[in-house]
């Protein structure tokens, strides 16, 4: 049956746009070429950074299999500057590089003695790689890659409307491939600024600890309790709690105490229980840091972590008093961590409690101070021995 | 007709190496591991093995010290990736005697040029 070639290109160029994986990308080709056009195998060399062109994937029915990643051609190869180097483009008539053109090519008497020993040497090449025809694939001036195909069934040569298919195919593919880089680029880049918020959000947490000598180090354990208990709550509420959820309570849980920048080191550093009007400077802090974080829209989420962390179950917490669940999960979580570490931890003028008497004591303000079902998921962390 | 070694643990990549030194008059034998290639070195004695560094079961560099061992004269060429862990290797595999490596993925010239120049 003959093949429609301009019907195969028009479904190919639009599966094409739907896939964002370089690599998945070339199999996909290589694969539709071998089964479409009935050639031994295919390769294609990709043109990867630096000076090299790498065989990417390779592969066919009864060809050779060449592993992906096991040869290259760098830019020095004959058959690469034969297709790269404006000089010898003349020789390729812009175009596919067929094994027994090229041949005859050979004997054309126009041809400097310097082209034909190139010719040659691009020959060796593809018979390197057992390859009878080679189509090249430009982005603008650029070599993006070789499109390299075995012999054809039977050894029956190829026809012109085939060639004009692989050229047409090898340019839809260049954009494709060079769609694919570019997407992924990006999302490097969005990976690259992800990492830089965190650490930019890690820094500012670390400035509070700075601050406070008392809580070195209860930043980063509110943080890891505050997503143990989430997955563990996500276990048995699991509409509850997303991905989002989660990267939410992380900023949260690090910027929970930011507002304590606003608050005097006398205070914070203070050798002794705080007075009243201590106490009410204190429990500033929890504002303070929402209106920090307030212009930072992206943090709209996280912010009610840090607003409402010392909100109580029963409405008797500050600033605003809430009650039950009209306080957001992510708040309640962190305060369920932040009451377990402030209890835990030394203060100069008292001893912190044992891990078993904090759980007492989270078991008795369950309800009270604190969300019965958080609670109850941090006493059931601790019983599974993770805390 | 020089004999050639080749070890690797990937299939394919046996083949398509066999086939290009056949290609070019060399007589070929293959190994599917170090073992494997401890085993046909001695008995074969090639006059070049090509070795990959990183096999499963004994890797490549154990697989150098143990013919180097049992044959000071053995010339060995190593192959290996661009990973960290395989280029840093080579130091040892240069104190283990291997005479060159090459690195993956291969200019294929230059392989054929590699290993002429040492049979």
């Amino acid at each position: 049956m003959r093949v429609d070639y301009k019907k195969e290109l028009e479904s190919a160029a639009k599966s094409m746009i739907l896939v964002h994986e370089p690599d998945v990308l070339i199999k996909m080709i290589v694969r539709m070429i071998v089964q479409k056009v009935k050639v031994s195998h295919a390769g294609i060399l990709l043109h990867k950074n630096g000076n090299s062109y790498v065989l990417t994937v390779s592969r066919g029915p009864s060809g050779i299999k060449i592993p992906a990643g096991f040869a290259r051609m760098d830019t020095d190869n004959p058959l690469i500057r034969i297709f790269r180097d404006p000089v010898y483009r003349s020789l390729t008539n812009g175009g596919v590089f067929v094994c027994k053109e090229v041949l005859k090519q050979l004997s054309n008497k126009k041809l400097s003695a310097e082209q034909k020993e190139i010719l040659k040497k691009a020959l060796y090449q593809m018979e390197i790689f057992d390859t009878a025809v080679c189509v090249p694939s430009y982005h603008r001036q650029d070599l993006l890659g070789l499109l390299l195909l075995g012999k054809k069934e039977k050894k029956k040569d190829f026809a012109k409307d085939e060639l004009d298919f692989f050229m047409a195919l090898a340019s839809d593919v260049a954009m494709a491939i060079r769609n694919a880089q570019l997407f992924k680029e990006l999302e490097n880049e969005l990976d690259k600024k992800q990492r830089l918020f965190i650490h930019t959000i890690i820094a500012l947490a670390a400035a509070i600890d700075a601050k406070d000598h008392y809580t070195h180090g209860h930043t980063s354990r509110v943080t890891s309790l505050s997503l143990e208990i989430a997955r563990r709550f996500a276990q048995e509420h699991k509409d509850m709690i997303n991905d989002s959820f989660l990267e939410h309570l992380h900023v949260a849980g690090l910027l929970h105490d930011i507002g304590k920048i606003g608050i005097p080191e006398s205070i914070l550093n203070k050798q002794g229980p705080l007075d009243e009007l201590e106490r009410q400077k204190m429990k500033e802090h929890p504002m303070v840091g929402a209106a920090i974080l307030t212009p930072i829209k992206e943090l709209e989420d996280a912010i009610l972590g840090v607003k409402y962390h010392h909100e109580s179950f029963d409405g008797s917490g500050y600033p605003q008093g809430l009650k039950g669940d009209h306080i957001p999960l992510i708040a309640a979580i962190i305060s369920v961590a932040d009451t377990f570490d402030a209890m835990t931890t030394d203060r100069p003028y008292r001893k912190g409690l044992s891990k078993e008497d904090a759980i007492g004591e989270i078991k008795r303000v369950s309800g009270k101070q604190l969300n019965p079902q958080v609670a109850q998921t941090f006493v059931k962390l601790y019983e599974e021995g993770k805390i | 007709m020089a004999k050639l070694l080749i070890v690797d643990d990937e299939v394919d990549v046996r083949e398509f190496a066999a086939n290009f030194f056949r290609k070019r008059k060399v007589e070929v034998i293959t190994a599917s591991s170090g073992e494997e290639a401890v085993e046909i070195a001695r008995q074969e004695k090639p006059d070049l093995i090509l070795l990959d560094i990183k096999m499963s079961g004994i890797d490549g560099v154990e697989t150098l010290r143990i013919i180097r061992g049992n044959d000071p004269a053995a010339k060995i060429i190593m192959v290996t990736g661009r990973k960290p862990e395989e280029e840093n290797a080579f130091e040892k595999c240069k104190e283990l005697g291997a005479i060159d490596y090459v690195h993956k993925p291969l200019e294929l010239d230059e392989l054929e040029k590699i290993v002429f120049a040492a049979l």
